[in-house]
């Protein structure tokens, strides 16, 4: 676990660049970031004005109760929204002044998405929905088939490449999301409950993936999760609450409990 | 600030699609079977139309042509003995090839020389189309436009200035006809009027004498019969020998290679056709029928004789009979009689195919205007259910959408994958419907008319139908895909991401 210096965390939390002295930058970062809908006549205020800066390499958890604007703001860093006032940086690149084209460059290079519901491709096979983004990124058909065997041997489905979702268990469904997240090396990942629908074990396979993720390949983790185990191995918790940060903490200013089962 | 460097933008090769696409057709087959069988069927229904006018309008022609050229016997007839009118000539020339015998015999009877009668021809072609197309009007219009007047008397008519008005007046008020002539054309064709009286008169007069000829030589060489019409029969049959040589002497042109031959057999053929005719008036020859058939001699007719003179056993016994009966057999023997039922049956079908393609539409590669609008209405409600499956499927597809956008997917990919999904099934739909709708229409069509005319189809016009509508079949899909194809590309990728 890595630990910042309280000096760092206020000037991160401030949006200011961190000290020369710090190894990490800030990847995404939003200013004053508030999101209105209108529905109807009806005006929800989904985000009221969000300031965070996450660092690079880092692996950040993001609760809240539902209707907090926690989806909205996963939205807007994930490129797949704008937001109505404020900015989102994301790689230093102010999304909101992007085209279509290349707002899609972005999330096919330099964000990675995982579900909750996996949501791979259910007539592609496991090597195929790998390699489905490294195709929109425009690498040649046998690289791409290389490199997409090297990612699910890197998350243990070496052998199952040519297996469909629908021959695969959930645990190993999202094994094969999260390999297809890393298609094109992402500096982001994103993701959304990616235990939620996993039994124990299974669950934590995933975060174990995702922790060697993060530790060995830098990839920086933001985590929307209820799983208190998630929570247990990351750097930063994040609580939204009615659109906006209700508490920033590092990993070791918060008390975590896990439960068992009889020891296990 | 940064700036997003695009070095290559996020798309897919055309295989890739492709590969993407049947795969995505594979896994919902049988959602993508319903939609290729409602193609099919419209695709069908499209193709037998289409295939059926082709036929019926190519065998229509075909049966013009052998009803036309089985008639030469009654044509030269006539034309021997009658100089025509002005209006037959007027029609004749218009539809004869430039160059043809009748062209050269009219421009002989007339004295005109090359120039002369080029432009003959060409005052006849307008003139047959006026002909034409107040003959295509119910009498109600007739009479508004023209009173009663017909013929070439239409255009004396409208020669009139006070009628000339009439009818342009009538012309507008009536938004359903169409007269294809500019009112200087017109003006220009009625001035022509006299010098068109000229010429024709020039033509009868021609052709009175040469009628007056042919009277002559047929009264010198056959004295014995009773009037001229009984000459002309009797000499027909010479029609490729000295009487030819008589017919080509007073100004006819007739050809010695084809016509004459052909003449001189229909000739022959209509005599013994009719001695045939005759031959069931005494009753020994009608009780034979009459055994044949298992009913009473009086009942026997021509109908029964012919449909048992074709066969040569019979004909034999048949000429047998006749012998008995003390009618003159000369020239007669059983495969003659049977090639003679042969040939009725032949005429018979001939007209029936006449009748039945009476109705053989003008218009568009044969099509009707209420075919037309019948086609177009099924296409249109085939397309809007197309259009309806496939917002199913892209409601379905709701979450695969949103997930190939968050992988990079533009929207313009997005549309371009469920085009292309709904144009391979159109192929496939179209390729079915037009093979069904192609041979239903055959089968129809040979049912129809008889197996004689296989030879008058169309084949490669049903071919070139058959790929326009493979062609419609694709283009209908891919338009009704546009509508759900286009909602499935604005979708936002937010809907993938459901963090609750």
């Amino acid at each position: 676990m890595k630990t910042h210096t309280m000096a760092e965390n206020i000037a991160t939390e401030q949006g200011q660049s961190p000290d020369k002295n710090a190894e990490k930058r800030i990847i995404i970062r939003t200013v004053g970031l508030k999101k209105t809908y209108m529905m109807k006549d009806v005006l929800t205020q989904a985000l009221r004005g969000v300031d965070v800066a996450i660092d690079q390499g880092e692996f950040i958890s993001v609760m809240g109760p539902s209707g907090s604007g926690k989806s909205t703001f996963f939205n807007m860093i994930g490129a797949l929204d704008s937001p109505t006032v404020g900015r989102v940086f994301i790689d230093e690149v102010d999304v909101a002044q992007l085209t279509a084209e290349e707002l899609a460059y972005l999330r096919c290079h330099k964000i990675g998405y995982i579900f909750q519901s996996y949501n791979l491709i259910k007539y592609m096979t496991a090597l195929e929905n790998v390699t489905t983004p490294m195709a929109f990124g425009g690498v040649l058909a046998d690289e791409a088939r290389e490199r997409g065997m090297e990612i699910l041997d890197l998350v243990g489905l070496k052998d199952r490449w040519h297996h469909r979702p629908i021959e695969m268990s959930g645990g190993q469904q999202q094994r094969v999301a999260i390999a297809r997240s890393l298609a094109n090396n992402p500096s982001v990942l994103l993701c959304d409950e990616p235990t939620a629908n996993l039994d124990v074990n299974t669950g934590q396979e995933i975060i174990d993936i995702l922790v060697r993720l993060n530790t060995e390949k830098g990839v920086t983790i933001i985590c929307a999760t209820h799983d208190h185990r998630m929570m247990n191995i990351c750097d930063r918790l994040m609580w939204i609450r009615d659109g906006q940060i209700d508490r920033i903490a590092n990993r070791d200013e918060v008390h975590i409990e896990l439960a068992s089962i009889d020891g296990e | 600030m940064k700036v997003i460097n695009i070095d290559n933008q996020p798309w897919l090769s055309m295989p890739r699609t492709m590969k993407i696409t049947t795969d995505g057709i594979r896994y919902r087959l049988f959602r993508a079977s319903v939609t290729v069988a409602v193609i099919t069927v419209a695709v069908a229904f499209l193709m037998n139309i289409l295939a059926e006018s082709l036929i019926k309008r190519a065998i229509a022609a075909n049966t013009r042509e052998r009803i036309l050229k089985t008639q030469l016997n009654s044509i030269w007839a006539s034309k021997l003995t009658s100089p025509g009118s002005p209006e037959s000539i007027i029609i004749e020339t218009a539809t004869t090839e430039k160059g043809s015998d009748l062209y050269k015999e009219t421009q002989a009877f007339a004295k005109f020389d090359d120039a002369a009668m080029e432009d003959f021809q060409e005052l006849t072609k307008d003139i047959n189309y006026i002909f034409n197309f107040f003959e295509s009007l119910d009498y109600a219009k007739r009479r508004d436009l023209v009173h009663t007047s017909e013929g070439v008397d239409i255009l004396r008519y409208l020669s009139d200035p006070e009628n000339n008005k009439t009818f342009y007046i009538g012309l507008s008020r009536y938004k359903s006809i169409h007269f294809d002539m500019e009112k200087e054309e017109l003006d220009a064709i009625l001035a022509k009027i006299p010098q068109l009286d000229a010429s024709i008169n020039a033509i009868l007069a021609a052709r009175r004498e040469a009628n007056a000829k042919i009277t002559e030589i047929l009264r010198r060489d056959y004295p014995n019969a009773n009037n001229d019409a009984e000459r002309l029969a009797m000499a027909l049959p010479n029609a490729d020998k000295e009487f030819g040589d008589s017919i080509r002497s007073v100004g006819f042109v007739f050809d010695k290679e084809t016509v004459a031959p052909e003449l001189a057999r229909q000739a022959q053929r209509l005599q013994d056709t009719t001695r045939m005719k005759n031959s069931i008036k005494d009753r020994p020859v009608r009780q034979l029928i009459a055994q044949e058939a298992n009913i009473l001699p009086a009942d026997v007719n021509a109908v029964l004789m012919w449909n048992f003179l074709n066969d040569k056993d019979f004909a034999e016994k048949y000429l047998v009979k006749m012998a008995d009966s003390g009618q003159n057999i000369e020239g007669l023997s059983a495969e003659l009689l049977v090639d003679l039922a042969k040939g009725r049956k032949e005429a018979e079908a001939l007209e029936r195919a006449e009748r039945l393609t009476m109705d053989a539409g003008r218009g568009f590669m044969g099509l009707g205007e209420r075919l037309a609008w019948l086609l177009f209405v099924s296409l249109l409600v085939c397309g809007i259910g197309i259009t309806n499956a496939m917002m199913m499927s892209v409601t379905e597809r709701f979450t695969e959408i949103a997930t190939l956008k968050c992988l990079g997917a533009l929207d313009g990919f997005i549309m371009i994958m469920f085009v292309l999904e709904s144009c391979f099934m159109g192929v496939v739909g179209g390729t079915i419907g037009a093979i069904i709708g192609a041979l239903i229409g055959l089968g129809r069509m040979l049912s129809a008319f008889g197996v004689n005319f296989i030879s008058a189809i169309p084949f490669l016009d049903v071919l070139g139908g058959m790929l326009i509508s493979v062609i419609l079949g694709t283009l209908l899909a891919a338009v009704a895909a546009v509508l759900p194809s286009w909602k499935a590309a604005r979708l936002a990728p937010m809907e993938a991401m459901r963090v609750e």
